[in-house]
C-alpha cells in the first residue's frame, strides 16, 4: 500500500516538473540565449558552451537600457501611488457615503470597464496631443493614475469594514477625511497592496498606449524599447535582446516572488467581485 | 442605511463625497468618458485626423467595414482565435489547479513556478516565443523528432499555424491566471464528498470527472468569459509575433483597428472599434448572467 501512494507521488512530482518545463522553460531558452558568447549561433545547441554576461552589458552599454529602465521607473512610480490614493477616495465615497447620483456614477464606472481601449484610442491619443501629453511621463501614466478598476476594487474592499469601527471614530470627533485615512485604508491594506500589484504589473508591461503616444525614442518604456529592437530581428542583435528581457522581467518577478500572496488573494477577489 | 448618529444634510455633508470622486472624475471624464463619446461621434462622421475637418456620413462607415473582405477575415480570425483558446483555457488551467491542490511537498513552489507567465511583460513573452517558434527553435525541433513534421519550420510564418502559435502564447500566459481561479473554487468544494466517493470505490480519475468537473462548473463559467471577452481584444501577442500575417492569416478585430488607426482612417477604426465593443458587451451580458448568485460559491 505503501509503496502504490510513494510510486503516485513520484508521478505526480514527474507531470508537475514536465509542466514547469512549459512554463518556465521560455525563460530559461531566452536565459541561455542571452548568456551564448558572440562566437556561439543563436540556435547553436540549447546551453551556452562558454556562458557569458557580455550580453548583458552590451545591453546597457549598446542601447539606451538606462534610460528605458528610468523612464519605466518614473511612469510606473506616477501611476501605482497616485492610482492607490484617488481609487481609494472613489472607492470609498462610493462605498460609504450617501449622496444623490451615487449609483448612477457607480453604474457608468462599472460600465467603462467593458469598453475596450482600441475603440478610444484614437480620441485619447488627440486629447493626449491637446493637452500636451505626448512624449511625456504624465502622459503615459495618466490612463493608470486613476482607473475604473480601481475605483470598484477598492469600492469592495471598503464595503467590507466593519461600520462600528468608523462610528466610533466618529463619536470621538473624527471627521470624514480621518476616519477614511486613518480607520478605514489600514484596513484594506492587502486590497491596497493588491491593487499596488496589479498597477504596477499592467503598467511595467503596457505597450498599446507607450506605443502610440511615445514618438521620441527617449521617452520609450522597455516594452516599447524592446519591441523597437526587435523590428530587425533576425539580426545579430538577437542575444542582447534576450539579455535585455531577462533583464525587463526581473523586477516583475521579484516583486511576484515577495508579494506572492497578494497577487493570489488580490485575483480571486477581484474575479468573486468583479 | 444607517449614517453615523452625526449625520447632518449639512452643505459640508453634501459636498464631501465629491471631494472624494473629483480626482477620479476629472482622469475618468477626461482620458475615458470624452474619449469614448468622441469614439462614438467619429464612427458616424468622415472624420480627417490631421485636417480636422468632419463630415457626417451616416452608416457610410459601417457600410464600408462590412463590405471589406479584409474586416470580415479578421472578424474570422478572431473567432477562430478564440475557438482555440477557450478550451484549452477550460482544461489545461482546472489541471494544473487539481495538481497544485495535493498535499504533497513543494507544491508553493509550483505554483509560483505555473504562475510566472502572468507576470511576464508580453513583449518579453512574444519575443521568447517567436525564438522558440522560429525554424531552428525549440519547437520545430522538438516536432521534427517526434515526428509530427518532417522538416523544421517556422510556426509564425506558415498560415496555417500562425494562428494556433500565436494563440498558444496566450494560453500560455493565462495558465497560471486561470488556474488560481480554479484552486479558488477546488478548496471550497467540501472533502466529505470526496470522502464519501472514495468509500464508494471510486478512484481519482472517476473522481475527478464525476466531482471536481461538475463542482467547478462555476469557474468554468467565469474562465470561458474572461477568455472570450479577453480574447476578442487581443492585440500584443499578435503585434509583435507576425504582425497580422502571413497574408493576413492573424489579422483579427484590433489588428484590423490598429492599422486602419495607423492610416489615419480614425472613422473606420472606431466604427470597427464599436462592433468590438458590441461583441464585449455580448460577452460581459452573458457573464453576469451566468455568474449572479454564484458567488458563494466561489468563495474559498
Amino acid at each position: 500500500m505503501k509503496t502504490k501512494t510513494q510510486t503516485k507521488k513520484i508521478i505526480l512530482y514527474i507531470v508537475m516538473l514536465a509542466i514547469c518545463v512549459v512554463t518556465v522553460g521560455p525563460f530559461l531558452y531566452t536565459l541561455f540565449i542571452a548568456l551564448k558568447p558572440a562566437t556561439q549561433g543563436i540556435y547553436d545547441g540549447l546551453l551556452p558552451a562558454n556562458p557569458t554576461f557580455a550580453n548583458f552589458v552590451d545591453a546597457f552599454y549598446k542601447t539606451d537600457f538606462l534610460r528605458y529602465l528610468l523612464n519605466t521607473v518614473i511612469v510606473t512610480g506616477i501611476a501605482v501611488p497616485f492610482n492607490l490614493l484617488f481609487s481609494s477616495m472613489a472607492g470609498y465615497a462610493l462605498a460609504r457615503m450617501n449622496f444623490k447620483g451615487r449609483s448612477i456614477v457607480l453604474t457608468l464606472i462599472i460600465s467603462t470597464m467593458t469598453v475596450p481601449f482600441q475603440l478610444y484610442m484614437a480620441p485619447l491619443f488627440q486629447i493626449a496631443g491637446e493637452l500636451g501629453l505626448r512624449n511625456s511621463y504624465v502622459g503615459l501614466a495618466v490612463l493608470q493614475v486613476s482607473t475604473a478598476f480601481g475605483i470598484y476594487f477598492m469600492r469592495q474592499a471598503f464595503l467590507t469594514v466593519p461600520k462600528e469601527l468608523e462610528e466610533s471614530a466618529y463619536l470621538d470627533g473624527a471627521n470624514r477625511f480621518q476616519v477614511w485615512w486613518k480607520v478605514a485604508m489600514p484596513l484594506v491594506k492587502p486590497t491596497l497592496i493588491s491593487l499596488a500589484i496589479y498597477t504596477f504589473t499592467f503598467t511595467w508591461g503596457d505597450y498599446l498606449w507607450p506605443l502610440i503616444n511615445t514618438t521620441e525614442s527617449s521617452m520609450y518604456t522597455l516594452s516599447i524599447a524592446l519591441a523597437q529592437m526587435s523590428q530587425n530581428f533576425d539580426g545579430g542583435n538577437l542575444k542582447l535582446i534576450s539579455a535585455a528581457s531577462i533583464l525587463t522581467t526581473i523586477p516583475s518577478l521579484l516583486i511576484f516572488i515577495w508579494l506572492q500572496k497578494y497577487f493570489i488573494s488580490g485575483q480571486t477577489d477581484g474575479a468573486v467581485k468583479g | 442605511m444607517s449614517r453615523h448618529p452625526f449625520s447632518k444634510k449639512s452643505l459640508t455633508e453634501a459636498i464631501t463625497p465629491w471631494l472624494f470622486l473629483l480626482p477620479s472624475i476629472v482622469i475618468l471624464v477626461t482620458f475615458l468618458a470624452i474619449p469614448i463619446i468622441e469614439a462614438f461621434q467619429w464612427s458616424f462622421l468622415d472624420y480627417k485626423i490631421i485636417a480636422d475637418t468632419s463630415e457626417f456620413v451616416g452608416f457610410a462607415n459601417f457600410k464600408e467595414i462590412f463590405s471589406d473582405e479584409m474586416f470580415w477575415m479578421a472578424f474570422v480570425n478572431t473567432i477562430l482565435y478564440v475557438a482555440i483558446v477557450l478550451p484549452l483555457n477550460i482544461f489545461l488551467p482546472m489541471i494544473l489547479a487539481v495538481l497544485v491542490n495535493q498535499k504533497i511537498r513543494a507544491v508553493g513552489a509550483f505554483r509560483v513556478l505555473y504562475y510566472l507567465p502572468v507576470v511576464t511583460p508580453i513583449v518579453v513573452a512574444a519575443l521568447m516565443w517567436k525564438m522558440l517558434y522560429s525554424q531552428d527553435g525549440t519547437v520545430s525541433n522538438f516536432f521534427v523528432k517526434l515526428g509530427i513534421i518532417d522538416s523544421p519550420m517556422n510556426f509564425l510564418t506558415n498560415t496555417t499555424t500562425a494562428l494556433i502559435a500565436v494563440a498558444f502564447i496566450t494560453v500560455w500566459k493565462g495558465l497560471g491566471y486561470y488556474m488560481i481561479m480554479y484552486l479558488a473554487n477546488l478548496q471550497s468544494i467540501p472533502k466529505q464528498v470526496y470522502e464519501s466517493a472514495s468509500i464508494d470505490g471510486a478512484n481519482g480519475i472517476q473522481q475527478f470527472f464525476k466531482i471536481t468537473v461538475p463542482m467547478m462548473v462555476p469557474s468554468m463559467t467565469l474562465v470561458s468569459v474572461l477568455t472570450i471577452i479577453n480574447g476578442l481584444k487581443v492585440f500584443e501577442e499578435i503585434a509583435l509575433t507576425t504582425n497580422g500575417g502571413p497574408a493576413g492569416a492573424t489579422t483579427t478585430l484590433v489588428m484590423y483597428i490598429y492599422d486602419k488607426f495607423m492610416n489615419l482612417d480614425v472613422s473606420i477604426a472606431s466604427a470597427a472599434g464599436l462592433v468590438l465593443l458590441l461583441l464585449a458587451i455580448i460577452g460581459s451580458l452573458i457573464q453576469m448572467k451566468l455568474t449572479s448568485g454564484r458567488e458563494d460559491d466561489l468563495k474559498a
